[in-house]
């Protein structure tokens, strides 16, 4: 079961242009995330997003909304309930394919789902 | 006297040595913390009933629930072996309500020193009611006195109640007076990542840093749910021995402080449990020394 959730952020993270895919419960708490090695801009989102993701939540609850996209620098950050209580953060990078990346990030979410409920 | 030897103790709880390891260090305090429902209470008895099958004895001090109400939940999750241990002395438990303790710390630490069985090395305090007990100025002296007389008498499981209206009380509790820092979370969405054991503090001793789904089974108790790569991140890794031998190699002509330098990567070595290459810090290691000459 969880390791069809952790196999689908390594193959959502293995597109190119993906800098990091993380998951989080909706307190804001990390569940598990693929990044590569240490990048101070990534901590940078990181700790902004972990503050952030219950307020984001909320404004995404109020208004209907399916996912919510940030840009941060050359960063963009694409936020999308997973399920009840999880909510995958793709980071991609200026040049990556942002539709090939939101259709997967859309196709794991589901499996998230799946996986955690 | 404190036992060196770096000996462990296991928890009993299934699944969560591994993320330990080994579990509990000797003579250490051992912290469980959360809100209400999360299991606390299923940790105590079940770490206190394997200690037992392991050959040990155990005195369980409660401050909320009395020996009648502990038999029927442990009767009722499928631990009926609790009656004979009662009755063979392997298991104490004494209810006592905080409130009637006036000196709280010498009070306590005097009671675990006249009831425990003999050859008891194992303490469990459920639930060790922080606000209940000890007065603002106190309350480091206090609890430190307790964990000084319970590390004297070996490994303490203690159970520590979050409150449900906030953490506000809970932030100000002195928990890095303990050892190991255990953390249960429930969100309730009934999810697999709603409850969540979390390690926060492992005092000398490497541990997983991840978050942890577990569940509670009737017959098991708690069951931490820790994925395959979520193990193999607290386990050592040997695929960088080579550059750890050569981090060691140019230690050599450096005398005395070569040694200890050697020495100290030997031990990284052995507890490298990460997947990135560890040269960055052996280079950062080596070039930080070689300004000490």
């Amino acid at each position: 079961m969880k390791k069809g959730l952790e196999e689908t952020l390594d193959d959502l993270y293995e597109i190119e242009g993906v800098e990091a895919c993380i998951l989080y419960r909706i307190d804001g708490v990390p569940i598990t995330l693929r990044a590569h090695g240490y990048k101070e801009h990534l901590l940078e989102t990181m700790f902004w997003l972990e503050k952030q993701i219950k307020n984001v939540l909320w404004g995404m609850n109020k208004e209907g909304l399916a996912n919510t996209i940030f840009y941060f620098r050359n960063n963009r950050i694409l936020i999308s309930p997973s399920s009840k209580s999880t909510i995958l953060v793709t980071i991609t990078g200026g040049e990556a394919n942002q539709q090939l990346i939101s259709l997967e990030t859309l196709r794991a979410t589901r499996i998230i789902e799946e996986c955690v409920t | 006297m404190v036992k060196m030897k770096n000996e462990r103790v296991p928890t009993g709880i299934y699944g969560l040595d591994d993320l330990m390891g080994g579990g509990f260090r000797e003579n250490t305090i051992n912290v469980i913390r959360g809100g209400t429902g999360v299991g606390k209470t299923t940790i105590a008895l079940q770490h206190s009933l394997n200690a037992i099958d392991h050959g040990e004895k155990i005195l369980f001090i409660s401050f909320e629930m009395s020996e009648k109400q502990i038999l029927r939940d442990c009767i009722d999750i499928g631990w009926d072996d609790i009656k004979n241990h009662i009755e063979k002395k392997n298991l104490k438990i004494i209810h006592i309500f905080g409130e009637d303790l006036t000196f709280p710390s010498l009070d306590l630490a005097e009671m675990i020193k006249t009831s425990l069985p003999p050859n008891c090395k194992r303490v469990v305090i459920d639930p060790l009611t922080y606000p209940t007990f000890y007065s603002d100025k106190e309350n480091r002296k206090s609890l430190s006195t307790i964990f000084q007389e319970l590390r004297k008498v070996g490994t303490s499981l203690i159970v520590i109640e979050e409150p449900a209206n906030g953490t506000d009380n809970i932030s100000a509790m002195p928990l890095f007076l303990a050892d190991t820092v255990i953390h249960l979370q429930n969100l309730g969405f009934g999810e697999l990542y709603d409850r969540t054991l979390r390690i926060t503090k492992h005092r000398g001793s490497k541990h997983g840093d991840s978050l942890y789904p577990y569940s509670i089974e009737t017959g098991l108790g708690v069951v931490v749910q820790a994925s395959e790569k979520q193990i193999e991140r607290v386990m050592p890794k040997n695929k960088f021995d080579a550059l750890f031998n050569d981090a060691i190699e140019k230690t050599r002509n450096k005398g005395a402080i070569g040694e200890r330098l050697s020495k100290k990567i030997r031990v990284l070595q052995k507890n490298w449990t990460r997947d990135e290459d560890p040269s960055s810090v052996l280079r950062l290691v080596l070039r930080e020394e070689s300004k000490n000459k």
